[in-house]
């Protein structure tokens, strides 16, 4: 056999590793109640709770984010983030957090978030000229 | 009732999407036309052969007509967006009317539409470069590429066929795009004043010729694509790697610089603290740009020896099936949750899935009908040559692609087989973990592959030149380490080590280049430029040192305490200078210009001994203010030094209240502390928080602006000097007796927070009364910031530079070959 061939047939047993191991180092989607039971870092999904305070005090930690979050299953636990609070994070449709339960809080490693972004969705922001321009 | 639209100028937009169509059809007429080309010129019928001409004629025609019509498309596209006519959805998605005009080039391409005709554009300009100088190939290579440009004619059609819309036309007018009550009216245009503008996060020049450059990277991709399927299609097998490998190195030279200029755009202009984050977009682009690398490598290699020429085929097709899986990961909206960075969908999902599909299939069906006709060679390579280790570092390099390609794939994955895996938790850190190995081989491999020849080696003389070399490696990787900090980390100083020794080789290849055998300059010039670019990376990812690190948080409770992350962010008040690692910094004041507001954060080191200024410069990291949206986006600026960067960006700033003007029914003193009250006389001193007033005297002419005073009217002013921060600043409070009255004018001193007042005299104590007001702390303006010094980025950036003039020089050499051929 050709020294080229055996290369190649080592190197293709490689890349099955590879993607095996690709998977097994991925984590996965879970809920409030799944990060109770789990020990390691895990993506929950959810929403921002609005209705309840955003705990960010630069003067007091500029390092400490807390908010409370409802998962998709409709569970709503508190998060702790260690670090400022993303830009825009009030307006997040949705978010997508990085960590685990410590206690009764979520501590979060990472925070995604979806945003209606500006420049993303498409709302006409319609001014009213005509109003203003009869008054002068 | 039809509705009369007023003011809307539909002209552009017809001529736009009459030219849209025109590309498309002139793009298929010259696909067949070159397909018959082609066809008939291999046929062993004569009369056929001589028809040849006649195709190629028409093709030509075709051609011209197509790159006629994209310049007509750009054209219009441009007119619309430069005169801001929001009647166009593009326009009013992508501009506004404050943008400087070179950035309505860069919100030509913030859409997708955009960016294709970015590509339609580029495929053009290199069909012209193969028109004039393709000779004998142009029919079949331009056959593949007439195909490609009429796939991308069609993602711009915009047109509804039995109820599915095919593609997306930039031209489609606002009242079709978005639903909206005030369509209604005839007069809309008039209420819409200005659009939606351009991101932020674009508005740098760096955006202005990223894309551009990119996108010519994947537009020339299909060059070595289209050559290697004519070579399956007319026979000549081995016949086009010869014009196919200056293309090549084109390709990875374009593609390669586009990819650092947008890394180099992250660095520069986002937030997130780095030059490389593994986000899927930008693994997206460099997946080919690897395979394109290893194609390189494994075609000279067959050029030379006449080994690997499957490999070789393979690698250059894959490549350009990768860029198209990349705009369909980047432009299918797939990525969803796991990017921030990609387009979202424009309903193109299964058009892009097609694109991808048509060309795997054309590459998989060329193989397979001329696999048994392939110039495999049966004849073992020898270990000891430089084809056999060209092929070698091709395969590895083709694994590190597998496993990038493998994780970012995940969401792909996911759709197709309905599972939900998410990505890692520590994403760079399981890349890295893989990449970082693949690296040390790669670069092993570039150094004393070198020192091979072709066909066979004298392994003893091999083992004498690289001996040395590895010997004197060891000593300056060493060095290195030990300078550059990363001496903890085994991988660390192997991969050091295999760069070092990259390094040396390739220099001592180079000094026989100037000795004469100039023809080895290229590579050995790229492979120093990428050795370096991967020691930069190394250890401006490795060090990378966070020195705004803040300990001093309160009161969360033991749960918090416990976890040591570092505590990244620190808040700096107005003119109180604090303590980051080496540096004192200063926030002294923000400015605002357009859009952006300025925070000016002063950086000093000063020597703990003797007090003297040894570092002194001030950062600009700016931020844009949406006080609607209560949100901020902020940009950071960086101080670049020859051996390290400080690099600085806001986290969050207090937003700015859209009106200044106080309510009604609030008096200003709320601002304020409870002011604290003194008798003074003059020559005394007042401490307040950040400094002293000093009484200097008293004017007893002072005068107050509207009030004339009267004979038995006294106005007297308290001459005081506020001193703060070795600044010294003046202030005059009044004292008024008017009419049998008191009244007094307090003045206030902004930068300082302060209001002082005159309040009161005693004759009899001989006392004057001074009331001091002082700004709550909080109120005083603050930002907080992250700041973090990257050692050695600049071999990073001065890598990729090295690398790019490697590539330049092999250009012209293999250009030259192909005339000598």
């Amino acid at each position: 056999m050709k020294k080229s061939s055996i290369a190649g047939i080592i190197i293709i047993a490689f890349a099955i590793g590879i993607i095996i191991s690709t998977y097994a180092d991925s984590s996965t989607y879970g809920s409030f109640a799944d990060a109770i039971e789990s020990s390691s870092d895990l993506h929950v999904v959810g929403q921002l709770n609005k209705e309840k305070e955003l705990f960010y005090k630069p003067h007091q930690d500029a390092n400490y984010f807390a908010f409370y979050m409802k998962d998709n299953d409709g569970k709503e636990c508190r998060v702790v983030f260690n670090g400022s609070k993303p830009q825009d994070f009030e307006r997040s449709e949705q978010i997508v957090l990085t960590g685990k339960m410590v206690g009764n809080e979520f501590h979060a490693s990472k925070i995604l978030m979806k945003c209606p972004s500006k420049y993303t969705t498409d709302q006409v922001e319609v001014r009213e000229v005509t109003a203003k321009s009869a008054k002068t | 009732m039809e509705i009369q639209y007023i003011g809307e100028n539909l002209l552009p937009g017809k001529l736009g999407q009459f030219f849209i169509i025109f590309s498309f059809c002139s793009a298929l007429l010259a696909t067949i036309a070159y397909y018959f080309a082609t066809t008939t010129a291999l046929s062993k019928d004569q009369s056929e052969r001589a028809s040849s001409g006649g195709w190629n004629r028409i093709a030509r025609i075709a051609f011209r007509l197509n790159t006629l019509a994209v310049i007509g498309i750009g054209s219009c596209l441009y007119y619309i967006i430069y005169n801001h006519l929001f009647e166009y959805h593009y326009a009013w998605a992508h501009s506004s009317k404050i943008l400087p005009v070179y950035y309505i080039i860069s919100s030509f391409w913030e859409g997708q539409e955009g960016s294709f005709w970015l590509w339609m554009f580029w495929q053009a300009f290199l069909g012209t470069i193969i028109l004039s100088k393709g000779k004998t190939w142009e029919n079949s290579v331009m056959t593949t590429i007439m195909l490609s440009q009429a796939f991308i004619a069609s993602m711009l059609v915009g047109v509804e066929i039995f109820g599915l819309r095919i593609g997306s036309s930039p031209f489609i007018l606002l009242r079709d795009a978005v639903p909206g009550p005030i369509f209604g009216r005839g007069d809309y245009l008039n209420m819409i004043t200005d659009g939606n503008g351009l991101n932020p996060l674009l508005q740098n020049y760096w955006m202005v010729i990223h894309p551009p450059t990119l996108f010519l990277g994947f537009a020339s991709m299909i060059v070595p694509f289209a050559y290697a399927i004519g070579g399956l299609w007319e026979k000549r097998y081995s016949e086009w790697i010869t014009p196919a490998l200056p293309w090549t190195l084109f390709a990875v030279m374009i593609l390669g610089t586009g990819i650092i200029m947008g890394s180099f755009w992250a660095y520069e202009a986002l937030n997130f603290g780095g030059f490389w984050a593994w986000d899927p977009v930008e693994n997206a682009s460099i997946i080919p740009w690897m395979t394109l690398i290893a194609a390189v490598h494994v075609l000279i290699a067959h050029k030379n020896s006449g080994h690997s020429y499957f490999t070789a085929t393979f690698l250059v097709l894959i490549s350009f099936v990768l860029v198209l899986y990349a705009s369909f990961l980047t432009r299918s909206g797939i990525l969803g949750e796991t990017s921030v960075h990609a387009f979202t969908d424009l309903g193109m999902f299964w058009h892009l899935v097609l694109y991808v599909v048509a060309f795997l299939f054309i590459a998989v069906l060329f193989l397979v009908i001329r696999w048994k006709e392939l110039p495999i060679t049966k004849k073992d390579e020898e270990t000891y040559s430089r084809e056999f280790w060209l092929f070698i570092g091709a395969l590895v390099l083709s694994i590190a692609c597998v496993q990038i390609l493998a994780s970012t794939s995940v969401p792909v994955f996911n759709a197709i087989f309905g599972t939900e895996i998410a990505p890692p938790p520590d994403v760079v850190a399981h890349y890295n973990k893989w990449q970082v190995p693949f690296a040390v081989v790669i670069a092993f491999i570039s150094a004393f592959s070198q020192f091979l020849k072709y066909k066979k080696t004298d392994p003893k003389k091999f083992f004498v030149s690289i001996s040395i070399t590895l010997l004197v490696s060891v000593f300056i990787t060493a060095g290195a380490v030990y300078f550059m900090n990363i001496y903890t980390n085994v991988m660390y100083i192997i991969l050091t080590y295999a760069s070092v020794f990259s390094i040396l080789a390739n220099a001592k290849i180079l000094t026989e280049a100037f000795k004469g055998k100039w023809r080895l300059a290229g590579s050995a010039v790229a492979h120093i430029g990428f050795a370096l670019l991967l020691v930069g990376a190394l250890v401006a990812a490795a060090t990378n040192k966070v020195i705004s690190i803040n300990n001093t948080g309160i009161g969360f409770g033991d749960e918090f305490a416990k976890s040591n992350n570092p505590r990244e962010n620190i808040i700096l008040y107005k003119d109180e200078p604090t303590r980051m690692d080496r540096y004192t910094v200063t926030y002294l004041g923000d400015s605002t210009q357009g859009v952006n507001t300025y925070y000016r954060i002063n950086y000093k080191v000063i020597d703990e001994n003797n007090g003297e200024v040894k570092e002194n410069f001030t950062l600009y990291p700016n931020a844009q203010q949406n006080a609607k949206m209560r949100q901020i986006i902020a940009s950071p600026d960086t101080r670049h030094y020859l051996f390290h960067d400080v690099y600085t960006h806001v986290s969050s700033v207090p937003l700015k209240e859209e009106d200044h003007e106080d309510h009604e029914g609030h008096s200003e003193d709320e601002k304020y502390e409870k002011p604290a009250t003194y008798e003074v006389n003059v020559g005394d001193t007042v401490r307040f928080r950040e400094g002293y007033i000093l009484v200097k005297g008293i004017n007893r002419d002072a005068k107050i602006q509207n009030i004339p005073l009267g004979e038995r009217d006294i106005a007297i002013g308290l001459k005081l000097d506020v001193v703060s921060d070795g600044k010294v600043f003046q202030s005059e409070p009044i004292y008024l007796l008017k009419d049998g009255s008191k009244f007094d004018f307090g003045k206030v001193l902004d930068e300082k927070g302060l209001k002082l007042r005159f309040s009161n005299v005693y004759p009899d104590k001989d006392k004057l009364e001074l009331m001091v007001y002082q700004k709550p702390k909080a109120e005083k303006d603050w930002v907080v910031l992250k700041a973090i010094e990257f050692p050695y980025i600049n071999l990073f950036w001065g890598g990729t530079i090295i690398m790019v003039i490697g590539f330049i020089l092999s250009i012209f050499r293999r250009n030259k070959e192909i005339k000598t051929a």
